[in-house]
């Protein structure tokens, strides 16, 4: 099986998975400089120190921008490609796909704009005045009608995991936009608004991206290695495991507060319970290569994804661990914490996204992209983002044990700081190398452009 | 199709929901998690602590202001506002988070990152002062800060050359000052930032030395490099309530020393560790033993009056007699006896009839203690009230009383007395 599905690329509308990769490369090249500049200022923190531009206003555009601008536009580009591979048939209502492009992306601007200008709800990710996130939901339930109903016509009998993935991620984030700007900033005060946000925050990763991005891989990995899927039982064991326990993780946020000690342990439990999903999709990746590890080296796709699959894979483990309560004493509100949501969010999925518009892009432009700068990316996006992880568990064990050992917290926040400097270094590394990524792209696109008559 | 439909429900809805209602809905419908009362620490007519529960108060007009600020500007992405019973924060912050503390807090803002201090129990512990300096300029009282300035917290307009916050910067101190207060004076029942008797270290060249780096780190903001109490704080920012103590005076208010004479060692390490409440002088009690004792050698250098004239035997304070209503009525006695209402007023509230007229040995206005707020700058505990009128408060109006005293049980009837005055809670 050289690809999953029978689509053929014809079905593609290759137009929209261009406009949406695009606005892809705009975010990743936007919310990458962002995190360069908060990274800036923990060594530098006069730096742009004015109302509009302070790290309290930048962070969210960070945040926001790495999970619902790059990941997002770059899935949904993606989500357009495979969904008519894997269905054998056109996208339903192909003429909708703009809508729900310029919704979403002019909502985005839009709330970006409005953060900085310091209207933030105070509950953490989509945290732009409303009615802009019930927006962002009125873009994915469009998404979520054509992708359903290309579904329930299509031309092949199974239904690929990815679609699976592609389905519920839909369905729930939808819901999850809606229930936390809708509900949660108006019901409930105190310690069950907490406990409320604590699911949402959770839901935003776990019931977005990692769904999603799983789709991506499950896709484009196979594609490119030219290997069939290693197995399709064990994608649906990893599947419903994760369906299952994911929801459930959210209060791990917040251990050792008051909310309800049993509802702590259940969202401990469920996120150790996630190490069985994360090993069944590591071992369904690391097995499609079985063989075909020829593959790894020659094809930038297969080696972002093989690589993103294990940082995956690390950054999952820890945070299942990190749920702990005796790990978490220490790491909680420390580095440990957001090296976990990079080695997660940005060294798992939006490599893989980044990995699978190398594949797809040449294929909507019509022009293979420049290997040379491809090769240089792809080194400084795996070195970069390596050695910030490093940096940053290591920064979380010295704060965290040293605060535990009794020290002053201003001495423990100075003792950071060289790690903070290495740290923007590493995040220079990795911006470098995804907008290389883009500007190979850029140029691969113009070279088509020249191509054709 | 069906297949997919069967994903959709199970997976999409199924789950998700699932979840929300076993840790979201059904904590929420249960009466032990509706709670909106919290353990809260009062002093009692008698003038002791006690801890009663009492409703968490809502926020004021002004304090809710300030709490939007406060999200608009995002603090709550560096500084969190929970403690957890691990980690030492017990005794860094204070007591463990309450249930109830939070029942007016929508949205909550718990955070879940500390690239500063967790702030829930801030409330009391710097004063506005220090506050007002603070987001002017975070690194000119705390050097290693990260924090970006906060300079359009300001007024334009500047008062005596000094820069004053506007109203919402008044809004969002208040609101920080606010923080915690539902656990009313827990503060002057906490055991690492409360004590009546200091320590000291032996003096020599390392531990002077040492002193050196510790003041220039945590002191030198508001007290100068030259000690003399014209940092670059209180150059920038109109302090309102104290300035900055001037150590090339030597002259010191809380000592166990008598009138006149330079305080001991250990009597600067307690007010370095308990701070002066109220002022921008913050309790220091978090630092290594070390940092206190041999930064007091430092400051020592700057007044030669430590070696020309060596403190005097400390006054004994003993220990305080538990307290009756007699007491207390003796103590009103005492209060209209030593005439107290000349400067402090009837009702202590600082309003007496020579109140506006009382300045330093510097010439700056100083006015008199409003006993009924409570907060005490020579420290809660009785026998710091009963020091302060052993010995006077050098460099201000407030005399010794030691020797006007019919015995020592008048010191503490007038110590209980003026303890009683700030009674908020039953006995």
């Amino acid at each position: 099986m050289a690809e999953n599905g029978t689509g053929n690329i014809d079905l593609v509308d290759r137009g929209i998975v261009r406009s949406w990769l695009t606005w892809g490369f705009f975010w990743a090249v936007l919310a990458p400089i962002i995190g360069l500049i908060l990274s800036l200022m923990f060594n530098y923190p006069t730096f742009l120190s004015t109302q509009y531009s302070h790290f309290g206003r930048l962070r969210p555009l960070h945040v926001n921008g790495v999970i619902l601008g790059v990941f997002s536009a770059l899935f949904f580009g993606l989500a357009y490609y495979m969904v008519p591979k894997l269905t054998g048939i056109r996208m339903h209502r192909e003429g909708w796909s703009r809508y729900p492009l310029y919704l979403w992306n002019g909502t985005l601007l839009a709330a970006f704009t409005l953060l900085l200008m310091g209207y933030n709800k105070g509950l953490e990710v989509a945290e732009f005045p409303n009615p802009l996130p019930v927006l962002l939901a009125l873009a994915l339930f469009v998404i979520a009608y054509q992708v359903f109903m290309t579904i329930a016509r299509r031309k092949e009998e199974k239904i690929f995991v990815s679609l699976w993935y592609i389905i519920s991620a839909l369905v729930w984030t939808g819901m999850n936009l809606l229930y936390g700007n809708l509900v949660i900033p108006y019901v409930a005060p105190g310690i069950n608004n907490v406990a409320l946000h604590g699911l949402y925050i959770h839901y935003v990763v776990g019931l977005w991206i990692t769904p999603a991005g799983l789709a991506v891989i499950y896709f484009f990995l196979p594609a490119a290695a030219r290997s069939p899927l290693y197995s399709h039982k064990l994608s649906l064991v990893g599947f419903w495991s994760l369906a299952f326990f994911y929801p459930f993780v959210g209060i791990h946020h917040y251990l050792y507060s008051p909310i309800p000690a049993w509802t702590q342990t259940v969202a401990i439990f469920a996120s150790m319970m996630l190490i069985i999903p994360v090993l069944t999709v590591v071992v369904n990746f690391f097995g499609t290569l079985k063989g075909n590890w020829g593959s790894f080296q020659r094809d930038f796709t297969v080696k972002l994804m093989i690589f993103g699959a294990a940082m995956y894979f690390i950054g999952s483990v820890q945070g299942s661990f990190e749920a702990l309560r005796s790990l978490q004493q220490p790491t909680h509100f420390t580095d440990f914490v957001i090296a976990h949501s990079h080695a997660t969010v940005f060294g798992g999925y939006v490599i893989f996204v980044l990995a699978a518009c190398y594949y797809v892009w040449p294929r909507v432009a019509g022009a293979p992209f420049h290997a040379p700068t491809a090769q240089w990316s792809t080194w400084m996006i795996m070195g970069g983002i390596s050695a910030m992880i490093l940096i940053l568990v290591t920064q979380g064990l010295i704060q965290g044990t040293a605060l535990m050992a009794g020290a002053e917290f201003v001495d423990t926040v100075a003792s950071m700081k060289p790690y903070w400097f290495l740290r923007m270094l590493a995040g220079l590394t990795m911006d470098v190398g995804i907008a290389l990524v883009g500007i190979n792209l850029y140029l691969t696109a113009r070279r088509a452009g020249e191509g054709r008559p | 199709m069906k297949r997919a439909k069967t994903i959709a429900l199970v997976a999409g809805f199924g789950f998700f929901f699932l979840a929300l209602l076993l840790q979201g809905i059904l904590p929420y419908l249960m009466e032990e998690n509706r709670v909106t009362t919290v353990a809260k620490t009062v002093r009692t007519p008698l003038g002791e602590m006690a801890e009663v529960t009492a409703a968490a108060l809502p926020y004021t007009d002004l304090t809710a202001r300030g709490r939007q600020v406060y999200i608009r500007e995002g603090c709550w992405y560096c500084h969190s506002q929970y403690l957890r019973p691990t980690a030492g924060e017990t005794r860094r912050w204070g007591p463990v988070s309450e249930f109830g503390e939070y029942a007016h807090d929508l949205p909550h803002l718990f955070g879940t990152r500390r690239i500063g201090p967790d702030l829930t129990r801030v409330g009391g512990k710097y004063g506005d002062d220090w506050h007002a300096a603070h987001f002017f300029d975070p690194r000119m009282v705390v050097p290693d800060s990260v924090m970006p300035r906060m300079d359009w917290l300001f007024a334009p307009d500047a008062v005596a050359g000094r820069r004053v916050l506007s109203d919402e910067g008044k809004a969002v101190t208040a609101y920080v000052q606010n923080l915690g207060m539902n656990k009313g004076k827990w503060r002057d029942n906490f055991p690492y930032q409360i004590a009546e008797r200091g320590s000291s270290s032996l003096e020599s060249a390392a531990a002077i030395r040492h002193g050196k780096a510790v003041y220039a780190r945590r002191c030198a903001g508001c007290h100068g490099d030259k000690g003399d109490g014209k940092g670059a704080a209180p150059a920038a920012v109109l302090f309102g309530v104290a300035l900055p103590r001037d150590f090339t005076a030597g002259a010191y208010k809380f000592r166990t020393t008598p009138t006149g004479s330079v305080p001991l060692d250990a009597d600067l390490e307690r007010t370095i560790a308990v701070g002066i409440r109220g002022t921008a002088m913050p309790p220091w009690f978090n630092l290594a033993d070390e940092e206190r004792r041999d930064v007091v050698h430092f400051i020592k250098t700057f007044s030669p009056d430590f070696i020309q004239y060596p403190p005097d035997a400390p006054i004994a304070i003993g220990r305080p007699p538990k307290p009756t209503p007699e007491l207390i009525s003796r103590g009103k006695q005492v209060f209209a006896e030593m005439q107290c209402e000349v400067c402090h007023g009837s009702e202590g509230r600082g309003d007496g009839p020579s109140s506006q007229e009382q300045v330093d040995d510097s010439g700056n206005k100083i006015p008199p203690a409003n006993f009924t707020r409570g907060v005490f700058k020579s420290g809660p505990r009785p026998g710091d009230i009963f020091r302060t009128f052993m010995t006077g408060l050098s460099g201000t109006p407030m005399p010794s009383f030691g020797d006007s005293f019919e015995s020592p049980d008048d010191g503490w009837a007038l110590t209980y007395f003026v303890l009683s005055l700030s009674a908020d809670g039953k006995p």
